[in-house]
């Protein structure tokens, strides 16, 4: 029987995975830099798909299946999207017993609403806020079972390495207190990773500045494989501000939202015009690219700038500022703008990493003991995510994983201690305090805003091979520089891991020589039958090595 | 361009930097840039840079805030002064230059068992009440502007009748609502003054006034009616 598990991270997979565990008398050590409450995971803002077909469209879990495969360009694991959308209507119940504030209808159904790429009503949410909704309701969960002490939390605690024993199988993790900067390990039965996406290699982008992807760089040079790293969305709606790049949420558009631009001083409703169907509500990467055309073909941004119109302005004044509250407030606070009265101008920026860890459809990673679950993990959203799939995609993850749990046969001995890695990362410690002395380092400013450049010019919407082959050149030269982390020896490490991240995204795009969803080459315009594969990087000797499988491949253990 | 003198509490004590630039910026991307161009690093915490996470509270010209929310050039203080003043909250241990430690505060609300026992109970007349005060943050505000709160004692401030009044409305087992009542008469009720200084800086706008008398009618009145009889 399992008797106690690891897991890394504490937004809504995390959460997820450590409830549902708790609940089955599995022990539980969680891990996070910060408490939940700071996680990405409340941002996350439209809602959470489902086919609950209370609508009367005759919607059904197989159309839910066939719309994220579509979507996902078949490059999804299909087993894992099958049980994806088979167990979306019981997760909703239980959110929905845990006490999350859905938005319900008239008849005191959960309501739901148009997504996009979705043909029917299938997004549940919460106002304009489902995440955070959805984690105080998990959380509150949670706080019994730490309570009872069947989990026990350490906040202000960094990953740091896994511990792998001579086979290669996971036994625990070395992780730093960021306070006190004691490095410690632990040990359990089994590892769950929820460290979440990559978001720092772009800089700041729509995202949470704790989901920088430390942990999915440092396990690559562990001897986790990752993949579609080169599948990176684009939010068609995002909006500059003096702070960051911030996401309108698709619900604008779910609820009626328009995307235009000026031709001839008329406005020229391009997405209509072009997909007469489902209009702004096609998939994002697609809308994505219709900005770009609008923008860079046609030459018709708004004032000259990289920017088109989302139109809310023909909206139910109550409508967005009840249900799309959190956009009424975001383009109050950040733009001076009143959306019930102006057009927002927007353009698509970084938002999502659909490639990651690489798993299968149990979350099993290629290193036995090891799961990763939400959005560090990579097998269900293919070359691009559905609206509505990430929060859903995020709590199945810890969901499966304890299901899992509850049914394997473990007899591992924990009390075995596995020094030498322990040592080795007091070691680079104290090699990091030793460094810090010399005079010439370079600021780790000056790195992250280099490689936050590189993969802004080279992963864009659309990419080259010149491009990413000049990209990969810049970061080598990266790797040879002695930096100065102003006394913060995590952001020392940081650097490292993002470059090795960085180099994967670059060299799978480089591989995959086609175009597909969020993928484009300029020089491979056409989608090629022979890349209905998951991209696959390993760290081998140290060089990188980039492998095509098969989608559905399992990790074997 | 405008120019002002940003004066910052860090663990090596006060601190002052010129800022030259636009200043229609929130103070942690205030922060952000004296940290880039002075070559430094003074800690802060922040995760989601828009208001829904509830890291980066702290004392802005004399308020507690949320530094991502509080724009430099709306400042009355700052447009009198052209300075700025930032401290770490000071009702809670200070871990690092603006890095508080909050951990009390989750602590409080564990060992108060807000949990439900039972399946939440839907009424759709309570939702919009309840999904307002699952907005809250824990960022720390209200329990700072508090003139009764320590952070010493057993005042655990108005995070208490946030959690707990919508906790009760979904509760449906007896005893936990018991346990709901006292605990709440224990560590809010006897010691809070209702100043209602948590209203005034709650970045969510939770009106943890209706969170009170909710809690209140539930806990106290029903009890004192039982003693009347």
């Amino acid at each position: 029987m399992v008797k106690e598990i690891i897991v890394i991270g504490a937004g809504l997979a995390g959460l997820t995975c450590s409830v549902k565990s708790a609940s089955k008398n599995i022990h539980v050590k969680l891990f996070s830099p910060v408490q939940s409450e700071r996680s990405q995971s409340v941002m996350a803002m439209g809602g959470i798909n489902a086919a609950l077909n209370t609508k009367g469209e005759d919607d059904s879990v197989n159309e839910h299946y066939t719309d994220t495969i579509n979507a996902g360009q078949h490059i999804n694991n299909h087993n894992a999207v099958e049980k994806l959308t088979n167990d979306a209507p019981e997760i909703i119940d239980w959110l929905s017993r845990l006490g999350t504030s859905f938005t319900r209808d008239d008849n005191g159904n959960v309501d739901i609403r148009y997504f996009g790429g979705q043909k029917k009503m299938r997004t549940a949410y919460a106002g304009a806020r489902t995440g955070k909704q959805i984690l105080t309701a998990i959380n509150t969960e949670c706080r019994k079972w730490e309570y009872k002490d069947k989990i026990k939390r350490y906040v202000g605690w960094r990953f740091l390495s896994l511990i792998l024993d001579d086979n290669k199988v996971c036994r625990g993790v070395v992780m730093i207190n960021e306070n006190t900067e004691e490095i410690r390990d632990f040990y359990a039965d089994f590892v769950v990773i929820a460290s979440g996406g990559m978001n720092k290699v772009f800089g700041k982008i729509s995202g949470s500045l704790h989901n920088d992807g430390f942990v999915t760089g440092k396990l690559l040079r562990q001897g986790v494989e990752l993949a579609n790293m080169e599948m990176i969305q684009y939010h068609p709606t995002t909006i500059e501000t003096p702070v960051k790049r911030m996401l309108i949420t698709e619900a604008a558009r779910g609820e009626g939202g328009r995307l235009y631009t000026l031709r001839n001083c008329e406005k020229w409703y391009f997405m209509e015009e072009w997909y007469p169907e489902q209009g702004a509500l096609m998939p994002r990467d697609v809308v994505s690219r219709s900005i770009y055309r609008v923008c860079h073909e046609y030459g018709l941004g708004i004032d000259g700038e990289n920017k088109v119109y989302l139109d809310l302005t023909h909206l139910d004044e109550k409508t967005v500022k009840i249900k799309l509250d959190e956009v009424y407030d975001v383009c109050m606070n950040y733009l001076n703008l009143d959306p019930t009265c102006e057009p927002i101008p927007i353009y698509p920026g970084v938002h999502y990493f659909m490639g990651g860890i690489r798993t299968d459809d149990a979350h099993k990673t290629n290193i036995e003991n090891l799961f990763a679950i939400g959005e560090c993990s990579s097998q269900y959203h293919g070359a691009n995510r559905l609206g509505g799939n990430s929060l859903l995609g995020a709590i199945h993850g810890g969901w499966v994983v304890a299901e899992q749990l509850e049914e394997i046969q473990c007899e591992n001995d924990n009390s075995k201690e596995y020094g030498k890695i322990l040592n080795c990362e007091y070691e680079a410690y104290e090699n990091w305090k030793e460094l810090q002395k010399e005079n010439n380092n370079v600021s780790s400013y000056e790195i992250e805003k280099e490689i936050a450049d590189i993969m802004n010019k080279t992963m864009g919407i659309y990419r080259t091979e010149s491009e990413l082959k000049d990209g990969l050149g810049r970061l080598d030269l990266l790797e040879t520089i002695h930096v100065n982390s102003h006394g913060c020896y995590y952001d020392y490490i940081l650097l490292k891991s993002l470059i090795s991240i960085a180099k994967t995204m670059l060299s799978s795009a480089l591989a995959r020589k086609e175009s597909r969803g969020a993928h484009q080459r300029l020089d491979y315009p056409e989608t090629d039958d022979k890349y209905l594969k998951t991209t696959v990087t390993s760290f081998d000797n140290d060089k990188l090595k980039i492998t095509f499988n098969d989608t559905e491949e399992r990790m074997g253990w | 361009m405008e120019s002002i003198t940003v004066i910052i509490k860090t663990s090596e004590g006060m601190k002052e930097y010129a800022y030259e630039g636009n200043l229609n910026i929130p103070v942690t991307t205030l922060l952000e840039r004296i940290n880039v161009k002075h070559d430094i690093k003074i800690h802060y915490s922040s995760s989601c840079l828009q208001g829904l996470c509830g890291s980066c509270s702290m004392i802005i010209n004399g308020l507690p805030r949320l530094a991502c929310k509080t724009f430099v050039n709306e400042e009355e203080m700052t447009k009198k002064t052209h300075k700025i003043t930032i401290e770490p909250l000071s009702k809670f241990p200070i871990v690092n230059d603006l890095v508080v430690d909050r951990t009390s505060m989750f602590e409080n609300i564990k060992n108060s068992r807000q949990w439900l026992e039972e399946e939440a109970s839907i009424n759709t007349d309570n939702l919009e009440y309840e999904y307002e005060v699952s907005q809250c943050l824990m960022c720390g505000c209200c329990l700072e502007a508090c003139p009764n709160y320590t952070g010493e004692d057993d005042y655990y401030g108005a995070i208490l009748p946030v959690t707990s009044s919508k906790i009760s409305k979904q509760e449906g087992d007896m005893d936990k609502q018991k346990f709901l009542k006292e605990n709440y008469s224990n560590h809010f009720y006897n010691a809070c003054v209702k100043s209602l200084a948590c209203e005034n800086v709650c970045p969510m706008n939770i009106q943890t006034q209706r969170a009170i008398s909710i809690m209140n009618r539930h806990s106290i009145w029903k009890f004192h009616k039982l003693l009347k009889k």
